[in-house]
């Protein structure tokens, strides 16, 4: 009796588990191919478009870290954006303008990439004009939120900002990897 | 052999070895043990990895300089020296603060008027001097009267000096080394206290003393001290370190605030301490405080309570008690709220105090004295019709109200709806780093609208910023401007941790138009201040909910005033010949409950006649008169410092209509500055600095700064300072399914795993149990 009970308990959590990892997961996934619909549309001039009706966040660029495929930036830092797609901090500023811009992920998702990259990476971002913008890498940190702010600044920049230690089983704790990179150039509309 | 068919039996009953009542003894004890063993050892690996990833976690921000591959380009705060908060202990690796915070209050109340002395004990802990450097909070309509170190049996007194002469003595005293201590008044609530050149394992204590006006609403008194601050966001652009000028340069190297200046708070370092958790400061036993009040307002009470705080009560006479904590000392993490009640009979309706006083003027000595009045408008229970509302409410969803204050948040909202008619209207705006509406415009509060904004209301989490301007923007460009079918109400629910407060005021007061708004301060320790000038500003009025089990109660007040007619077109006039300069100078409209309150400040010596209070409430015109005296028994202290603080405020909003920096400013500021100056106020412009003669450290020992944090309040969660958050547990997720998988595997196959194993097991041993009997058919093996 027990020992069934004990049997249909860790099934059912362990599937109830397994299924909200995977849902997380596939979330992500399938989210960046609908949003990648949202943003042709959005390049080809049609203005901000939702990636699917009911959705509460929209692609605002699109990102491509050194030697990994490219990823669409939503608006906004929440919950809710984040479990899409790496978001664009409100207050921050825009890809390529005159404030620093950043973009958050999660570390088991859209950033787990985030680790491996090293100083002179380089970073492309594309904002909703089609203008892609590059930054190069030039500092990774760890901070502890609970203790620092945002570092934004009134000059280009790009702060990638995800959770650390990347492997860590929980998650909520205070400490943030940053990878901080310089504005080079842009403003082409070139073809990657 | 019918049971053969029934059974199954395929053996013969003599063929079988049928295991004993021993073996199955065994088997289940062995078996129940076994499993649970297997449980216990499973959970504890994924405790232990969990833990293990958090110790992992712990650890690497002391590598973290070994990580940063580059020189820092980006200026963080490492690199506008921010003082040390803590310092290394004994224990490598753990940190703790360097001075130790104690506090003692006491309260005095007379009449309408709350005489407090806030005795403060910074202890220096580590082995080097030290300068304390404390944001305090206190009661946002404080007169800040007075200011004295005390070390051992030496007093020090302090005096008002000029904000930049002030600042400018204290920095000599600290540099030579004497002991000095200064007041800074940041914000109507929140000031700075700094200590200079604590001895190692030496205590300063600093005594403030303070006056405040008792509120009186709805028959009940109230008293609230915060110990405590929410932390406050700071709007706007930092400014890089480069860029700022020499005035800013030197704000943000004399405090140690989180935040950097901004283009919208200036003043940004000054306002942002460093918050450490209940539970640590706790442990170190700092950050207790006692209280206790001396309550004597000659009233009759018919209940006294304190919402956040047990108390214990000792009547000491006629009208008199004594208040004090039931365990002694509180831990600083939430206001004090001291509510009284006096008996139905003696429920006042009017009261009036005043204090004597000489003025010279040309030489001549004139008597003069200060009034305060309280007069309640007549209660009017007869109905009115009632207008359609169109209701907008805004909540506050930053990460600020993240913990028990968006619960509460959501309750009063919730509550809120479910009082609406169906002819009002009604909308919802949520706001963090930006604003969103429920519906676009205000909608009828048909059922399905109410269920719908309910659905929205349940899934909002607290998260991000404090870009509150955009949101009153929004909630007061809801209303059509022209439509007076109906009543226009702002409900605004907030917890007001904000840094930009009189530009929002400034906001409020522009767009307002004809509609009225209200706050709800939400949380342990909510920005007061905000609440009521937003509210004053608005020509709404405020509640405080500290709790959630307050939500109901609060809010049946707040909905009393939003349904019920005010008292408006209210105006005094003074008997003949009297020369009055009273505040507020505009009598505010009266929400039921609530009394009119002034102070004012009389020339004369004999003061004759009647005060009349002119005002409509629901149409009606009202009159109602206070006779004058000026008898011996009502004099009381102390009203001529919350006079002339009423007068500072009424001057700061006349200001805030003209600019700071603008002629009609500086000249209000100059008003302002021989005011606090003539009355020995702390205000926007001067500051309290004492400095003892004798100096204490001799200058080639170093002195450290040590800000001292301020206690999370309570019920919140320490702030990741807008740091999103950047993980969905993902691995931890995965881990324990796949844990909890094979534990389910186990239990399902563990009986033929077991089963095959043994029986390989037998082929090759001799069973234990059967030793020395016969050797038996080993085919039966259940």
């Amino acid at each position: 009796m027990i020992r069934s009970l004990l049997f249909l308990l860790c099934l059912g959590t362990g599937v109830w588990q397994l299924g909200s990892a995977a849902w997380l997961l596939a979330k992500a996934e399938l989210a960046q191919l609908l949003i990648a619909n949202a943003w042709e549309g959005q390049l080809q001039g049609e203005g901000a478009q939702k990636p699917w009706p009911w959705a509460d966040t929209w692609p605002v660029a699109k990102l491509k870290l050194q030697g990994q495929a490219p990823q669409f930036v939503l608006a906004g830092g929440s919950g809710q954006a984040l479990a899409f797609g790496p978001g664009l901090l409100a207050g921050s500023g825009d890809p390529g303008g005159d404030r620093t811009t950043v973009i958050a992920a999660h570390r088991d998702t859209h950033f787990s990439g985030l680790q491996y990259l090293k100083y002179g990476a380089v970073i492309y971002l594309q904002d909703s004009n089609g203008h892609w913008h590059s930054y190069r890498v030039v500092e990774t940190r760890i901070v502890d939120s609970e203790r620092e702010m945002l570092p934004i600044f009134a000059e280009r920049g790009l702060l990638l900002v995800t959770c650390y230690p990347f492997a860590a089983l929980t998650a909520g704790g205070p400490l943030r990897y940053l990878v901080y990179a310089e504005y080079q150039s842009g403003g082409e509309r070139v073809q990657l | 052999m019918n049971r053969v068919m029934l059974f199954g039996q395929r053996f013969h009953k003599d063929d079988l070895m049928l295991p004993t009542e021993e073996y199955y003894r065994r088997r289940q004890k062995a078996g129940g043990a076994g499993r649970w063993l297997l449980f216990i050892v499973v959970v504890m690996a994924v405790v232990i990895a969990a833990i293990g990833a958090e110790v992992n976690a712990q650890e690497l921000p002391g590598v973290s300089d070994v990580v940063q591959a580059e020189p820092a380009e980006v200026v963080t705060l490492d690199e506008v020296k921010a003082g040390d908060l803590l310092f290394t202990g004994s224990k490598p690796g753990k940190y703790i603060p360097a001075v130790h915070l104690d506090s003692r209050v006491s309260i005095s109340v007379r009449g309408l008027v709350a005489e407090v002395e806030l005795q403060q004990q910074f202890k220096n802990t580590s082995g080097t001097w030290r300068e304390a450097v404390y944001v305090l909070p206190l009661p946002e309509q404080a007169a800040v009267a007075g200011l004295e170190i005390l070390v051992g049996e030496r007093r020090i007194v302090g005096k008002v000096r000029e904000r930049k002469e002030a600042a400018k003595i204290y920095k000599a005293a600290r540099a030579a080394g004497k002991r000095a201590a200064l007041l800074e008044q940041q914000r109507p609530n929140l000031f700075t206290n700094k200590v200079a050149n604590i001895a190692p394992d030496e205590t300063v204590q600093i005594n403030i003393r303070y006056l405040q006006p008792v509120n009186y609403d709805s028959g009940v008194f109230s008293l609230r001290m915060p110990t405590t601050l929410t932390p406050r966001y700071i709007p706007g652009i930092p400014a890089l370190p480069q860029a700022l000028n020499a005035d800013e340069l030197a704000l943000v190297a004399e405090n140690s605030g989180w935040a950097l200046p901004s283009d919208q708070v200036p003043d940004a370092t000054a306002i942002t301490p460093f918050m450490l958790p209940a539970k640590e400061l706790e442990a170190l036993g700092s950050h207790n405080i006692s209280i206790l009040v001396d309550l004597h307002g000659g009233l009759p009470l018919a209940k006294i309570d304190s919402p956040y705080h047990d108390i214990d009560i000792d009547k000491k006479g006629e009208g008199r008690y004594q208040i004090q904590l039931r365990d002694g000392t509180a831990a600083m993490d939430r206001d004090f709220l001291l509510n009284w009640r006096p008996r139905t009979s003696a429920m006042p309706r009017a009261a009036l105090f005043s204090e004597k006083i000489t003025v010279e003027e040309g030489g001549e000595e004139k008597a003069g004295a200060y009034l305060q009045v309280m007069l309640l408008p007549p209660s009017d229970s007869a109905s009115v019709q009632r207008l359609p509302r169109e209701v907008v409410y805004v909540i506050d969803t930053s990460g600020s109200m993240s913990g028990n204050s968006i619960r509460q948040a959501k309750e009063s909202l919730t509550l809120a709806l479910s009082r609406l008619h169906v002819n009002d209207r009604f909308n919802v705006v949520e706001f963090n780093s930006a604003p969103r509406a429920f519906f676009p415009r205000p909608v009828a509060a048909s059922e399905e609208n109410i269920r719908r904004a309910r659905e929205g209301i349940e899934s909002l989490k607290a998260d991000g910023g404090t870009e509150m301007a955009l949101a009153l923007r929004m909630a007061l460009g809801q209303q059509l401007q022209d439509d007076t079918s109906s009543v226009h109400q702002v409900v605004f629910i907030t917890d007001g941790a904000v840094g930009n407060e009189r530009a929002l005021f400034e906001l409020i007061n522009e767009s307002l138009h004809d509609a009225r708004l209200f706050t709800v301060g939400i949380g342990s320790a909510p920005n007061s201040h905000f609440m009521r000038k937003a509210a004053q500003f608005g020509r709404g009025t405020f509640v405080t909910i500290g709790d959630i089990s307050e939500v109901r109660e609060r809010m049946q007040a707040l909905f009393a005033r939003l349904e019920n007619p005010m008292a408006t077109d209210l105006q005094l006039s003074w008997p003949q010949g009297i020369v009055a300069d009273a505040y507020p100078k505009r009598i505010p409209d009266l929400y039921r409950g609530e009394p009119m309150q002034l102070v004012a400040r009389v020339d004369g010596a004999d003061l004759q006649g009647d005060i009349q209070l002119r005002g409509r409430i629901a149409g009606k015109q009202f009159v109602r008169k206070l006779a004058l005296t000026l008898d011996g028994n009502s004099d009381s202290s102390g009203i001529g410092s919350v006079w002339a603080r009423s007068k500072i405020e009424a001057l700061r909003d006349q200001q805030l209509q003209s600019g700071e920096q603008s002629d009609a400013g500086l000249a209000l500021r100059e008003k302002i500055l021989q005011l606090a100056l003539a009355h020995q106020l702390a205000s926007p412009y001067t500051s309290f600095v004492a400095v003892e003669e004798e100096i204490a450290r001799s200058l080639e020992k170093k002195l450290s700064r040590s800000p001292v944090a301020n206690m999370v309040a309570k019920g919140q969660v320490l702030q990741r300072q807008a740091y999103p958050r950047t993980a969905v547990g993902l691995y931890g997720q995965m881990l324990a399914a796949a844990i909890l998988l094979t534990m389910a595997g186990f239990l399902r196959l563990g009986r033929t795993v077991r089963s095959n194993l043994t029986r390989s097991l037998r082929r090759v041993l001799p069973d234990p149990r059967q030793s020395g009997a016969e050797a038996q058919p080993q085919r039966g093996v259940v």
